[in-house]
Formats: structure tokens, sequence, C-alpha cells
């Protein structure tokens, strides 16, 4: 999976702006550290949300001993000369990796190119876990983690190599991201401050942050319908409010409208089951509601074919005669009791297809 | 978006089965009564679904569990041992989100006043900042109100926990319009029989 392979253990480089050159990097992890505290049992789902997913989490774990031993170094560097990095084949392992995303990134100016084309794809892909994160990947705002072993070394600026100085007009910015792949491990982030912007611990988490929330914004955009083409966050939100509001409203109306229906809560799923409507074939149950539930009103569109099936379950029609709840035909009762639900469907629709 | 099928499979069983759960507790329902139930039920029926994964689900599964009557139904759908389960990450998770709330409050309410201190007079760019700023969190206390367990959560994990709700429930409107459509055309059909 080239997005995956590409957003994957980005190292986090520091390329500061030539004026200015140290940070409070202490308060930043402090607040970085507050940012990602995870519950514990949250980290599997939460490894599923994030970017890294949790192997490469790992890799980058076993990556950082070695980095920082050798971080204490570039950390004297100024300017934007020449830059020799310390000969660790990890960090020039990362550097070259991010060096791949910054090149790609570089092509595109504007803010989330990436992401855009990455989010559907992502989206119609797994939809087990709502949130992609490789989409959520800030395409050129790259947010790399460098988790660190427990030891509490300061933030260390890496000063980038001299062609990828060259290669970025704008030094683009990588904020604090989700680190709470590494719920166990704290980790440092390492970030990158855009050309006269301010490098500040708080603005820089401010904007990371934002970031974050800018990417998941999208995909809520993706969801509500109408929304992708409203811009600003505040008419955005509006429109998914109201979508939520239809949505639980919509609810409502449906529960209503089935207490009306049944002379009783139960569902008469044996009038159901004995009911000839082709309309029941919505396209909702075609593959999978039916298999579970009504076996006999198979996957067809057509009356005609329902028909046929009609004709061909002659045992059920006697029942059609019969009070609603009368428990007529042990297949059908097994139905309802959901122990043995799989296999009954099975039996239901071999049945079928056999008879047809 | 359509939500994958396993999921509807497993909102539709366990719905069903809270149903006569309701429908073998009373006989004689007002409608109102009855339609609180059915609600109650697919909206329990959803929340485990999916599985404690997700913050809204749990929340509303513990609402539920407030209430004695519906405790019962709530045990039921979910079964015993993850009713257990889920209370206990319940318990545990609103403690541990509120805590990086409200540090998060704490840094931001310190940050607020330095900066605030600095600033004499306020340049148009700050001040259409602020005001987009101010809105913003008018909507999204109004989207905490909406999602269950809203209120505990903070800003990224609200729009997640958002994404979340709305594919649950539309999966559930999904089911449930398909349902009331059967029984419906079921009910005219033998109405056109006589």
């Amino acid at each position: 999976m080239e997005p995956d392979v590409g957003t994957g253990p980005r190292s986090i480089t520091i390329q500061p702006s030539l004026d200015q050159n140290a940070l409070d990097s202490l308060q930043f992890n402090e607040e970085i550290q507050h940012l990602m505290t995870v519950p514990p049992e949250n980290a599997n789902s939460f490894t599923a949300l994030l970017e890294l997913p949790a192997p490469q989490a790992m890799e980058l774990l076993h990556h950082s001993p070695e980095s920082n031993a050798s971080a204490a170094q570039p950390y004297h560097f100024s300017g934007g000369a020449n830059l020799t990095f310390p000969s660790n084949i990890a960090l020039i392992e990362r550097a070259a990796r991010f060096s791949v995303f910054a090149a790609a990134a570089d092509n595109n100016n504007n803010n989330s190119p990436e992401t855009t084309g990455s989010v559907p794809s992502n989206s119609s892909g797994n939809l087990g876990k709502v949130k992609n994160e490789p989409a959520e990947s800030d395409s050129n705002h790259d947010n790399p983690n460098s988790p660190q072993p427990s030891q509490n070394q300061k933030l260390m600026k890496r000063k980038e190599r001299e062609k990828k100085a060259k290669a970025t007009t704008k030094k683009t910015k990588s904020g604090a991201n989700d680190s709470n792949e590494d719920a166990e491990k704290l980790p440092y982030v390492h970030v990158r401050a855009r050309r006269g912007q301010a490098t500040d611990s708080h603005s820089l988490a401010e904007r990371a942050r934002r970031e974050k929330i800018n990417a998941r914004m999208k995909l809520l955009q993706e969801l509500v319908p109408g929304c992708s083409k409203i811009s600003g966050t505040a008419l955005v939100l509006d429109e998914i409010i109201n979508h939520v509001q239809s949505l639980q409203r919509q609810v409502e109306f449906l529960s209503m409208r089935l207490a009306a229906v049944n002379p009783r809560v139960d569902v008469n799923l044996e009038s159901i089951l004995a009911a000839e409507s082709g309309s029941l074939m919505d396209s909702n149950y075609s593959s999978m509601v039916m298999p579970l539930m009504w076996p006999e009103l198979q996957v067809s569109g057509n009356r005609q074919q329902f028909e046929q099936q009609w004709h061909l379950d002659a045992h059920h029609q006697p029942a059609w005669g019969r009070e609603e709840n009368q428990n007529f035909v042990t297949p059908e009762n097994s139905l309802l009791s959901y122990d043995s639900s799989a296999n009954s469907a099975s039996f239901h629709t071999n049945h079928l297809k056999m008879e047809l | 978006m359509r939500a994958p099928i396993s999921l509807k499979q497993k909102f539709l069983k366990k719905w069903i089965s809270g149903l006569q759960l309701c429908s073998t507790c009373s006989k004689n329902m007002s409608i109102l009564e009855r339609k609180k139930s059915i609600k109650l039920s697919a909206d329990i029926a959803m929340a485990s679904a999916r599985n404690g994964r997700t913050c809204w689900s749990l929340a509303l599964i513990a609402n539920a569990s407030k209430n004695d009557k519906d405790k019962l139904l709530v045990e039921h759908i979910l079964g015993n041992s993850e009713f257990q389960r889920l209370n206990k990450i319940s318990i545990m998770r609103p403690t541990m989100s509120n805590k990086r709330v409200r540090c998060k409050k704490i840094l931001k309410r310190s940050c607020g006043t330095i900066r605030r201190v600095s600033k004499r007079v306020v340049p148009p760019k700050i001040l259409a900042s602020c005001v987009a700023k101010r809105l913003s969190t008018k909507r999204t206390q109004v989207l905490k109100s909406l999602v269950p367990g809203g209120e505990f959560m903070d800003d990224v994990s609200l729009i997640e926990e958002t994404l979340d709700y709305i594919m649950s429930l539309q999966t559930q409107i999904d089911i449930m319009r398909s349902l009331a459509n059967a029984t419906e055309l079921v009910l005219s059909r033998k109405n056109e029989q006589w």
C-alpha cells in the first residue's frame, strides 16, 4: 500500500527558520505528553485509528534509541549550510524516507491535495474503523513521530540535508500528531516551523491540533451529503449538526411507525416471512439481512420471481389465513432463536436454490 | 458510505431480541411507550454492535443502564458478560478523557492569560479569528449535546465520534425503515384479503 509506506515511519526533522534557533523544548514536551495520554484499554482502537500502524510504530521505537544517542550533536549546528548528519544509519534512513515524502509534497503547494485524494479511497475501504489514518495524514504537512524510550530526553532539532533545504522553498511544518499509537511510551515530536512563523511550542501545538481537526473534518464532509462544497468550519459544523438532528428525528419517526403498525411490540416474523411482498427486497436487504432473517425472500427484485418462490413454498400458504402469531413451521421458529440462526439460514437458502 | 454487512446483521439480531423481550414484558402499552421501547432497543442494539470501541456507544449504554427498567433490556441485549465488561470500561473512560480535557483546559487558560496581557490593540485580523473561534465553539457545544457522551470529549475525538455516530445512525435508520415497510405491507395485504 503505497500511501501507507509513504506516510509510514516518517522521521521528524526540524528545520527552524534561519533566524530562530532554540526552543523551549521541554515545555513543548510536557504539553505533548498531556495531549498524548491515552487510557490503556483504548490503545488497540487507537492504533487502528492512527497514522502509524502498530508494527511501524514499533519499528520507530527500535530506531529511536540509536537516533537519540547521536541527537545531541546536531543541536550545536547553526545555519543552513552544508550540514553533515551523524553517520547513524537509522537517521539517514529516516531522513531518506522523509525526503521522498517531502519531495512529493513539494509538488503541491496547497494544503491537502493528497489528503482529499486518499480520503475517498480510504473511506470506502475499511469501514470497520471509521477513521482512516492514511487519509488523515495532512499530506505535505507530515507528522511523523519518533517515539523514544522512557528516558527523558529533550526534544532535539535536527537540521535537514542541504538538498532538502533547497527543495523546500517553503519549509513545511509538521506538528504534533496522534502519538497515541505508543500508549506505553511517550513519543516526542519534532516539528518543523514555517518560515517566518512563530516557533514557540504553544503555537506549534495549536497548529498541530488544528491540522488534526481539519483532517477529520474533511472525513466528516465526505460523509455528510452536500457538505463538501462548503468551505469554512462553522458552516460545515452547521451542516453536520443538522444532519445528526435529522437522523435522530428519523429514528424517532420510524420507531413511532413501528409502534403504530404492531399491535404488540414484538416483530411478527412469521407474518413477514409468509408475506408476499416484492418490495421487501430493498437494496438494503439484498445481500446481508436476507441470509440471516428472511431467506425465503431471496435477492430477487421482481415480483414475478417472487411469485414463483411463493408457489414453490407451498407449505407456507396455509399460514396466510392464520393469525399472526401462530407458529407454523419449525424452520421458521428456529430463525427466531438466534442460536442457530446461521445454520437455519443456510439451510433455507440451499433449500430454495434447489427448488428453483 | 454504507456500513459493512456484519454490522447490519449484528444490529438486527440484537434489536429483534430486544423487541421480543419488550413484547413479553408488557401486554398493554400505550403507543408512546411502545415507541420508546422500540427506540430504546434499537439504540442499545446499535451501541452494542460497536462493541465498546466508541465513546458514544458506551455513554449511550451507561445512560440506559441508569434506569432500572431499562437495565434489564440492556442486559438482555448485551448478554451478561459483555455488560459487565462494558460497565468497567465506561466507568474508566470518562474519567480518563476528563483528565485530558482538564489538562488541556488548564493549559489553554494559562496561555490565554499570558497572551491577553501583552496585547493592547486588537488588530482586525485577530478579531476575525476570535469571532470565528467563538462561532465554532458554539457549534461544537451544540454537537456535544447531540452526540451521546459528547460532553466529555475534546474536539478531536468529538469529530471522530460524530463520524462513527452518523454512520451508525444511518445504518439503524436503513434497517428500521425496511422493517417498517415490511410490516406495513404485510398488514395492508392482510386487510386486502378480508
